[in-house]
């Protein structure tokens, strides 16, 4: 495996601007990731969790410092182009599954795929093979209002692996399931990393959540704080 | 590019969203079509009521309308010997000597209407030759010859109007000696009566114009007739010219009817947009997730516009089906005639394009407001 870290932030600004205050969520953040982590983060609302992820996921670029993921430094890129390198690099998981409601399972899982120039057949398999892993191949034509929400989780999850991207990131993945449910994703997003090589950053508010993953990093007013290894 | 299938679903999402488009749509191209068939409804009736070959010779001064030129009787005969290129038959010039009057007639049943009455001789028959005698014969004293269109001003139903019934003009009955046809011109909806007759009957012993029909759309050697005569006071309009003024005249009229159409289409694009702004802005989050996916906003914004031309375009056929059925051919009478609306290919390019343009031009303002802000914060508008 490579061994340089997947991810590598090295001071990490982001600020926004309220009106004529400018707000610092993230300040000065140095984080390295290696390749196949599973990461939890935790940390009192408005300490910078989701502003994190953003970056991380290029979804978000930042005011100051360096983002390397995967070897590219994506901190430049313009809106165009980190639209094309997200669909590429990460999939992103959503506390509210984010899936589209006039589209089947099936069709919400095949989104990503339609970027590429795969051919119909390979589309299918690997949209069968997403929906086989996250354990609702039956449900392929469902639309998303007939499913629980641990249900919708899971197709919302096959969506963010269908096109196999090394990354993953989860806002919290599990904040609006119920305990059953939620150890269901958690288990599968641990098979992810553990059996497909994954690199996983979850932000979580439930310490049992965070358990699931290979190691904590508490996150306060933009800083990270101490860092703690989990028994495996 | 996103799937066409979402456009589709999206496109009856919302049920109620969908029926107002597909209205507003249908309203406004109703509108222009109904608009542009008016409008190349009396254009066409306008020019096709000049004849290239045809001159009419009127008073001095009053070049822009016959029932207000008066010319000497004996104009007619003058230029019948004196100029040259005149058609001819069986040794009559086509020279149509006539008298144009706005007389009150009443038909049996009827209300008294205003109605343009055209006294004529035989010659006539020689200077319009894309008039027809559909029943009956040209009139004598005594007798009226209607178009057939006259029943609009009338005010009667069509099937009355034939020969055999009576008119009343002037505290006199007439009698209708026969219906003509000349498709597409104002004389159809005229009433013609012999010219002496009229002229007795009006008590004028002048003549509103004369018209001739030349072997040759060459107007030089009429106009030099005029210049010599000048103690005719004549004034020389060819046919053509005659009605484009009248085209002219009626330019505000037509200008309304596009005025009109405009101003709600203006205010159905308002409508419609406010209806998209609403529908788009519960989907933010949405669009936010697509894009997270890595779909450009050009691909999201071609959905959003896929979608919308759908609504439009499907309201703009329904119109155009309206349009086709009902519109096309609907007799219209105003102060001059009456006329058939007419849905040219023109007319129904411009309905097509009507919803193209609704289509587009209504979803841009929407789409974009929920486009352009940064994606985190889209992504964390409620979903
Ligand atoms: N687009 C934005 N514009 C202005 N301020 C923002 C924006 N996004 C985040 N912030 C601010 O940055 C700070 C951190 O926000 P962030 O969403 O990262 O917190 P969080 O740790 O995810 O909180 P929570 O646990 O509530 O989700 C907050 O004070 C927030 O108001
Ligand atoms: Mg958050």
């Amino acid at each position: 495996m490579n061994a340089s870290p997947l991810i590598h932030c090295h001071h990490l600004t982001k600020h926004y601007r309220k009106g004529k205050q400018q707000v610092t969520p993230l300040q000065a953040l140095d984080l390295k990731v290696p390749r196949g982590e599973f990461l939890a983060l935790m940390g009192p609302s408005g300490s910078g969790k989701t502003t994190l992820l953003n970056l991380i996921a290029g979804i978000d670029s930042p005011s100051e410092g360096e983002l390397i993921i995967d070897g590219q430094d994506i901190s430049q890129l313009s809106r165009g182009k980190l639209s094309r390198w997200r669909a590429q690099h990460v999939g992103y998981i959503f506390q509210l599954y984010h899936l589209i409601p006039v589209l089947s399972a099936y069709e919400n899982v095949e989104l990503p795929l339609l970027l590429d120039s795969f051919s119909g057949r390979e589309r299918r398999e690997r949209v069968e093979l997403a929906l086989r892993l996250v354990g609702l191949e039956d449900r392929m034509h469902h639309k998303p209002k007939e499913l629980s929400g641990g249900q919708e989780q899971r197709v919302a999850i096959a969506r963010a692996l269908v096109a196999d991207p090394p990354l993953l990131v989860a806002d919290e993945p599990t904040g609006d399931l119920d305990r059953d449910a939620a150890a269901s994703v958690l288990q599968l997003l641990q098979e992810l990393s553990r059996e497909h090589g994954k690199t996983i950053v979850m932000v979580t508010h439930d310490p049992k959540a965070a358990e699931a993953a290979d190691r904590l990093l508490h996150l306060e007013k933009g800083k990270l704080l101490e860092s703690e290894a989990l028994p495996a | 590019m996103l799937p066409f299938r979402y456009a589709i679903r999206n496109l009856f999402r919302d049920p109620m969203r969908l029926l107002q488009t597909l209205l507003g749509s249908l309203l406004v191209t109703l509108l222009v079509m109904g608009a542009g068939a008016f409008n190349q409804g009396m254009t066409r009736m306008l020019s096709a009521s000049g004849d290239p070959l045809n001159v009419i010779l009127l008073g001095a001064g009053s070049e822009e309308s016959l029932q207000r030129s008066e010319i000497p009787d004996k104009a007619a005969g003058i230029a019948a010997s004196t100029i040259p290129g005149i058609q001819e038959r069986a040794g009559r010039s086509a020279v149509s000597p006539e008298l144009h009057f706005m007389g009150y007639l009443q038909a049996p049943d009827a209300e008294r209407v205003q109605i343009l009455l055209r006294g004529v001789k035989a010659e006539a028959l020689m200077v319009y030759p894309e008039l027809s005698l559909l029943e009956g014969r040209f009139p004598r004293a005594g007798e009226l010859m209607p178009g057939r269109m006259a029943w609009k001003s009338l005010g009667i139903p069509q099937e009355d109007l034939k020969p055999g019934m009576l008119l009343e003009f002037e505290g006199q009955s007439f009698r209708v000696s026969g219906i003509f046809a000349a498709p597409g011109t104002v004389m159809e909806s005229e009433i013609w009566a012999d010219l002496n007759d009229l002229r007795t009957l009006t008590q004028r012993d002048s003549l509103s114009g004369v018209t001739l029909r030349m072997q040759s759309p060459d107007h030089r050697e009429v106009k030099l007739f005029s210049t010599r005569r000048r103690n005719l006071e004549l004034s020389v309009v060819p046919e053509q010219e005659y009605y484009a003024g009248l085209a002219h005249f009626y330019a505000p009229i037509r200008g309304m009817t596009w005025v009109t159409a405009l101003l709600i289409g203006v205010g159905a694009l308002a409508g419609g947009l406010n209806t998209l702004y609403a529908a788009f802005a519960s989907r933010i989050a949405e669009l936010a997730t697509l894009q997270t996916l890595g779909y450009s906003r050009a691909a999201i914004l071609l959905s959003l516009i896929q979608e919308a031309l759908m609504a439009c375009l499907l309201g703009s056929l329904l119109a155009l089906t309206l349009a086709l059925q009902f519109l096309d051919g609907l007799t219209v009478s105003f102060s001059m005639g009456s006329f058939q609306l007419d849905m040219s290919p023109g007319v129904v390019l411009a309905g097509l394009l009507t919803g193209l343009f609704l289509g587009v031009l209504g979803t841009l303002p929407p789409a974009l407001r929920c486009l352009v802000p940064p994606l985190p914060a889209a992504l964390r508008s409620a979903g």
